[in-house]
């Protein structure tokens, strides 16, 4: 017994191999009947032995639901135990001249106790459920008047309880001992589990394996490819004890948790010292469980019914769902032993795996990773069967009365779909759960690979069988797997290193999404399959299949329509987009792509890549929870400083010429307002020191670029921080360095010539060039395109290769009156759009033209960039606040 | 050239018949092999009934004179099957006489009264019609065929599942008899049909792609198929959007009629805008042209472009008669772009930009200056050409803004008024019950 005491006197190792024992309860196929054992039972017996038998089953059985205080079952029993007798009547009347059989009456004593003791109970009476308790009643009053005729024998057996006659009340007594004696270890097994987790600790200590998910699983998976043998092994140990025990295998079902420990110390000690266990076996195969009756032939039906009793308790309230779940693994290696075929095989893995999903009742946390790993298992045997047997059909589609298990082709009912989509959310919820910098983060991170194999399993199989739309679901699941990871392959196949005909994972994309935009009829998986493309063709550089795609499924106008999950992905997708134009030069479209989500200043929340901190109670506990549901794990974030930096540098690049051009221009506008606040920043501070973070880096740049000064322009924006910062988070960072300097040169050059053109009469453009290191032609490009768009007034002198500028100074008296005029046309653009807006109810709203302007100028801004459609998050957000002011206002005015 | 060469990519979406034109073409070029041309003439031409033109195709691939059996056995059963449609049809023949007589059934319902009433005229007459045009059409005897099918449509409803294939046929047939008019109008029809019927997304992307590629050859035959075509295909988005999904490459069409067209130089910046969001999944010389121009201001490229513009529309059979036109508005182009940028250009220089000797560039800008197109002077001494540029005065800015804002509010004014009045007197007829 020192074993079952917390391992202090044991050594370590011991230790460990129990908790895993607990853990991981085996599969019980050991413990079942072997083949030897129904051949014994095949033996002519007389009528005496076979009635006797009968009886004693149904006594054994009550004993057993009284354990569990199953009143139904105890009635059905008790019934059943009415005829049977009544069947042995003649027999009995013959045999034992008409004396009632002792073990007979010592049952009925028995049971007159446990009811009267029940009854008495009112307390425990009235926590029975419904069902119990009605029985209960029904059961009292059929024994009573069925105990009338056996008054004297029971008066006689109360009067001398002791006197054992008979040879099986010995056998009982020593099982009920034994029963005792379980139940002394289940005592400690509990307090043993409670202690467990301050053990754990010593475990690692001890230098014993650290990963407790992996190692698990070999464990689980092994011992399964052990069974076969294990289970010969078994029929020998058995043989031994198995005919004295014969009718005793009074058992309880919960004992099986424990029996594995006595079985598995067995098993390893086999490993090492052979047969010399054996002399255990008695002692252990006593507490042998007992799913079936003991000469039950085991069919397939028998095995579906149990399944069923047991499922039946799924979801109730006392029902022990680890209990369950131990039930269910017994039976699967039942079903295993006896051959019961595939289907059935499939059938009880499919309800381990719902088992082991409702084992967890909380939505918000993960499983534990001892299930997860049984679930791993369990799901991948199910899918090997899946696959090797090509006549089974596991659907949602087959009912209940439809099912068929004796012949092929098989059909089942359930579905491998949801039971993937389930595993692959509990596995994401397993990862949110750790430290994304711990070491944990990447040991679960690895079984990324199982799940993914996994979902491939289930896609082979849903394509033999499923329908269009289960196919674009498991083409989904797939595709949030692949979609944000990079494959450098794509790159090396576009420049020509890998030959043409090489898979990657961008045709991969296109094969699973073009199904989905074909034959997906629900709109949410297309506008996810859609948005994972867009953002499979961004990260691999393809930018005008991205932009296109953006464009065609004009998902922008009715994205916030959509549920926040696929708002997420939107948001994602767009900051890909982003990031992407960027790296091929679309400063642009760059700029466009990232301002929405920039502009709140809180693309963090956006991304749902990390809650902002809490300001005055901007969100409920409830909120926040839903909220950190909806968070990305962390290998699928997107680097938020290389975001910012890139919309930083873009709106750099945009806005600083622009500035220049426009410096005396009432109209001018930001370009923005994440940027301007960055330098407003800078400004306001006293002293400004050398540049630290990457925003003073950008500001810094500004500021040279502001003067033409690309040399430090282009020093601030790539150097050694910088680069370690954020340009070598790119592929191909040497490229985008190099497109990035020849930016700020031509941006540079064009901020020079807006700023300073109006001291110079003429500029030779090679002096230009060298100013500006750019070749010739590439000078004389800028420039025209600047005086074609009427941005610079000058002119080329071809002759003498100079800019000859026309400029010719306002007055002060003309600026101003152009000033007065620009802003007199503001007006007037103003009036009109807001004749327009409000043609009917003008004259109620009284001066709204003044307030309304400064919107106007907001939406000309908008129009400019249609890419980016409202985000429902930032609403709900405006909303909530703006609801909560108003329950404020109300709180006041009461 | 064959790198540049559009007919394979255009021939996909034109009917059988309208390919041939097309492939003579190619044969008198000389890009690809003339035998496996003609071969593959033989090979399209054998899958209709045009045996004529099966045996000229034969003799100049030297097959040999003599009719093989089976090509006179399937002559033979050609023509009879023509007799048999046409017996068929004989009845409708005889109204067709009549009706072109008479000039009172002029539109489809009294012509169908008429018919109804003293031919006996049933539907089914319009089917075997329909199938007689098909036939002919086959056999390559388009004149016939336009007619009846100009018949079928008279008297078919639009609702019938024959209308639309009446349709295309009756336009294919147009184009085949050089009869640019009908052509035009058959295609606004089909066009009207194509757009206001129910067709899924995708037909009707096909259906449009169809008919952008059949158009093209009517828009560059008709005079004012040149502002057409940019009508149609820049400003009209749901072929603007065919155009950008299926056949990019019909934008050099668009470019020469643009280029071309000078009264529409405001297309310019539009079909720029295009030809740069289509970069990457079509380019060639004459996009390219424009791109440089207009994008790069590139004009050494630009004139290196041109150049290899002009080899390339040599070869392209729809815009090969506009050769000259391109070549000389593009160097306006080129030089109107030029004198907006420069204020001094020696002679020499801009006779090389425009692929033109000294003498010749100076006689062409002698000329433009005395059209009063530009308002330059040559010092011919220096070998310039001086631009007389005009520096934009505050004055005339300050008035350019204000210009229409006095025109501005006063409209608004009136409209504001107008409301006002309305207003009150709803609202003393509103008083009114209280």
């Amino acid at each position: 017994m020192s074993r079952f005491f917390a391992g202090g006197s044991d050594s370590d190792s011991e230790t460990s191999s129990e908790e895993e024992q607990v853990q991981f309860p085996r599969p019980t196929a050991t413990y079942s009947f072997s083949d030897d054992e129904e051949e014994v039972k095949r033996v002519v017996r007389s009528t005496k032995e076979k009635r006797y038998e009968d009886l004693s089953n149904c006594i054994k059985n009550i004993r057993n639901y009284k354990k569990i205080k199953d009143m139904a079952s105890i009635l059905s029993s008790f019934e059943d135990l009415t005829r049977a007798y009544q069947k042995a009547l003649p027999v009995i009347s013959k045999e034992e001249n008409g004396i009632t059989p002792r073990f007979y009456v010592r049952c009925l004593a028995e049971l007159e106790d446990f009811i009267t003791e029940v009854w008495e109970d009112r307390e425990g009476r009235k926590n029975l459920s419904k069902n119990n308790s009605k029985s209960l009643g029904t059961l009292r009053q059929k024994f009573r008047k069925y105990i009338k005729d056996f008054e004297e024998d029971l008066t006689k057996f109360r009067e001398s309880p002791d006197q054992e006659s008979e040879e099986e009340e010995e056998h009982e007594a020593s099982a009920s001992e034994s029963e005792e004696e379980v139940a002394a270890q289940k005592a400690v097994q509990f307090r043993k589990e409670v202690e467990k987790p301050s053990k754990q600790p010593k475990d690692e200590d001890s230098g014993d394996s650290t990963d407790w998910g992996s190692d698990s699983e070999s464990e689980t998976e092994s011992s399964d490819d052990d069974n076969q043998y294990m289970n010969i092994r078994e029929r020998f140990l058995k043989r031994t004890t198995e005919k004295e025990e014969k009718d005793e295998d009074v058992e309880k079902k919960k004992k099986k948790a424990k029996e594995i420990k006595p079985r598995r110390k067995r098993e390893e000690e086999d490993e090492e010292g052979g047969w010399e266990t054996v002399t255990k076996g008695p002692a252990t195969s006593a507490e042998k469980p007992k799913m079936f009756a003991k000469d039950a032939e085991i069919d397939i039906g028998l095995v579906l019914n149990k399944l069923s009793e047991i499922m039946s308790a799924r979801g109730k309230k006392r029902t022990d769902r680890r209990q369950q779940i131990e039930l269910l693994y017994e039976l699967m290696a039942i079903a295993q032993l006896h051959n019961l075929g595939n289907a059935c095989a499939v059938k009880i893995r499919f309800n381990i795996i719902s088992a082991i999903f409702d084992y967890n009742p909380k939505v918000s946390e993960p499983m534990k990773l001892e299930y997860w790993a049984k679930l791993v298992v369990a799901m991948k045997e199910m899918l090997q069967i899946l696959l090797a047997t090509k006549d089974i059909t596991l659907s949602e589609g087959v009912l209940e009365d439809q099912e068929e298990y004796e012949k092929a082709p098989y059909y089942v009912r359930g579905c491998a779909l949801t039971a993937v989509e389930r595993l692959d959310d509990e596995f994401t919820k397993l990862l949110k759960e750790c430290d994304p910098h711990s070491n944990e983060y990447v040991e679960r991170l690895k079984d990324e690979v199982v799940v993914t194999e996994v979902i491939e399993q289930v896609l082979q199989y849903t394509e033999r069988i499923g329908s269009d739309n289960e196919i674009c679901r498991v083409y989904l699941r797939k595709i949030d797997h692949l979609y944000y990871k990079f494959d450098p392959n794509v790159l090396k196949k576009k420049k020509g290193e890998l030959p043409a005909n090489t898979s990657t994972s961008v045709e991969v994309m296109d094969k699973l999404c073009k199904f989905i935009y074909a034959k997906d009829n629900t709109d949410r998986i297309r506008t996810r399959a859609i948005l994972c493309h867009i953002y499979h063709h961004a990260l691999h550089d393809n930018w005008f299949q991205a932009r296109d795609l953006t464009l065609m499924s004009h998902l922008q106008e009715n994205i916030h329509n959509a549920d926040p999950s696929t708002l997420i992905l939107y948001n994602r997708m767009m900051a890909n987009l982003g990031l992407c134009a960027f790296r091929q030069g679309n400063v642009k479209d760059a700029h466009r792509c990232l301002v929405e989500l920039m502009v709140t200043a809180k693309p963090k929340e956006l991304l749902a890549q990390g809650l902002l901190p809490q300001r005055q109670h901007e969100r409920s506990a409830e909120q926040e929870k839903v909220e950190k549901q909806r968070q990305m794990p962390f290998h699928m974030h997107i680097n938020l400083e290389l975001l910012e930096c890139v919309y930083l540098v873009s709106a750099m690049l945009l806005e600083i010429p622009y500035i220049a051009e426009h410096e005396f221009d009432a109209r001018r506008r930001m370009i923005s307002k994440t940027f301007y606040q960055q330098l407003r920043s800078s400004e306001r501070q006293s002293l400004v020191g050398p540049p630290e973070s990457m925003r003073e880096h950008v500001v810094a740049a500004a500021k040279a670029m502001r003067c033409g000064n690309w040399q430090a322009c282009a020093n601030f924006i790539v150097n050694k921080k910088m680069n370690a910062k954020v340009w070598d988070l790119f592929y191909e960072a040497d490229r985008v360095r190099e497109m990035l300097t020849r930016f700020i040169k031509e941006e540079s050059l064009r901020t020079y010539l807006f700023t300073y053109s109006n001291v110079y009469s003429s500029i030779s453009i090679p002096s230009l060039a060298q100013m500006y290191d750019l070749p010739n032609p590439k000078v004389h490009s800028l420039i025209s395109k600047m005086i074609i768009n009427e941005e610079l007034m000058a002119s080329l002198d071809d002759p003498t290769e100079t800019v000859v500028m026309h400029r010719s100074e306002p007055s002060r008296l003309q600026a101003l009156s152009m000033q007065l005029a620009d802003k007199v046309t503001n007006l007037v653009d103003a009036n009109e759009r807001i004749f327009e807006m409000k043609q009917g109810n003008y004259f109620q709203r009284g001066n709204m033209g003044n307030r309304d302007r400064g919107n106007y100028r907001n939406q000309n801004m908008n129009q400019g960039g249609n890419w980016g459609g409202q985000r429902r998050d930032n609403r709900n957000q405006r909303n909530r606040q703006q609801r909560d002011n108003r329950n404020q206002n109300m709180i006041e005015e009461e | 050239m064959a790198q540049f060469d559009l007919t394979a990519k255009n021939c996909q979406f034109f009917d059988r018949h309208l390919t041939f034109p097309l492939l003579e073409f190619l044969c008198d070029k000389g890009i690809y092999d003339k035998r496996e041309l003609l071969e593959y003439i033989l090979d399209t031409v054998n899958k209709t009934n045009m045996i004529d033109y099966i045996m000229d195709t034969r003799k100049r691939l030297n097959l040999g004179d003599e009719m093989p059996e089976e090509l006179a056995h399937r002559k033979q059963k050609v023509l009879q099957t023509l007799k048999e449609l046409q017996a068929e049809v004989a009845p409708i023949m005889k109204a067709t006489e009549m009706w072109k007589n008479s000039e009172s059934a002029k539109d489809s319902k009294t012509l169908l009264n008429i018919l109804q009433k003293q031919f006996d005229f049933k539907a089914e007459n319009v089917e075997s019609a329909y199938k007689l045009a098909k036939y002919l059409y086959e056999c390559g005897n388009y004149q016939d065929s336009a007619s009846y099918l100009y018949f079928c449509l008279l008297v078919m409803s639009p609702t019938d599942k024959n209308y639309l294939n009446v349709l295309w046929g009756k336009l294919a047939a147009e184009i085949l008899i050089l009869n640019w008019n009908s052509a035009l109008e058959d295609l606004a029809r089909l066009r009207e049909y194509i757009d206001n019927a129910n067709f899924t997304n995708i037909q009707a992307l096909q259906q449009r792609t169809w008919l952008i590629h059949w158009s093209v050859l009517a828009f560059f035959n008709h005079p004012k198929g040149r502002d057409l075509i940019i009508e149609m295909f820049l400003y009209k988005p749901l072929y603007l959007n065919a155009i950008q999904t299926m056949c990019p490459h019909i934008l050099r069409y668009l470019a020469t009629a643009v280029i071309i067209n000078r009264t529409r130089r405001n297309a310019l910046k539009d079909l720029i805008k295009v030809i740069q969001q289509e970069s990457y999944t079509y380019r060639d010389p004459i996009t390219e042209f424009l791109e440089c121009l207009y994008v790069n201001f590139d004009f050494d490229g630009a004139r290196m472009k041109l150049h290899e513009c002009q080899t390339v529309i040599i070869n392209d059979f729809f815009i090969v008669a506009c050769i000259n036109e391109f070549v000389e508005n593009a160097r306006l182009m080129i030089f109107e772009t030029f004198c907006r940028i420069h204020q001094c250009i020696t002679i020499s220089m801009l006779a090389d930009k425009l692929n033109m000797k000294p003498n010749e560039a100076e006689c062409w800008i002698v000329n433009l200056i005395r059209n009063a197109r530009l308002d330059a002077k040559i010092d011919s001494k220096l070998g310039h050409v001086v631009m007389g540029t005009q520096p934009l005065s505050p004055y005339q800015q300050l008035v350019e803004k204000i210009d229409s804002l006095s025109v501005r509010s006063d409209a608004l004014t009136g409209l504001v008024e107008r409301k006002h009045k309305a207003k009150n007197s709803e609202s003393i007829d509103a008083w009114k019950y209280y």
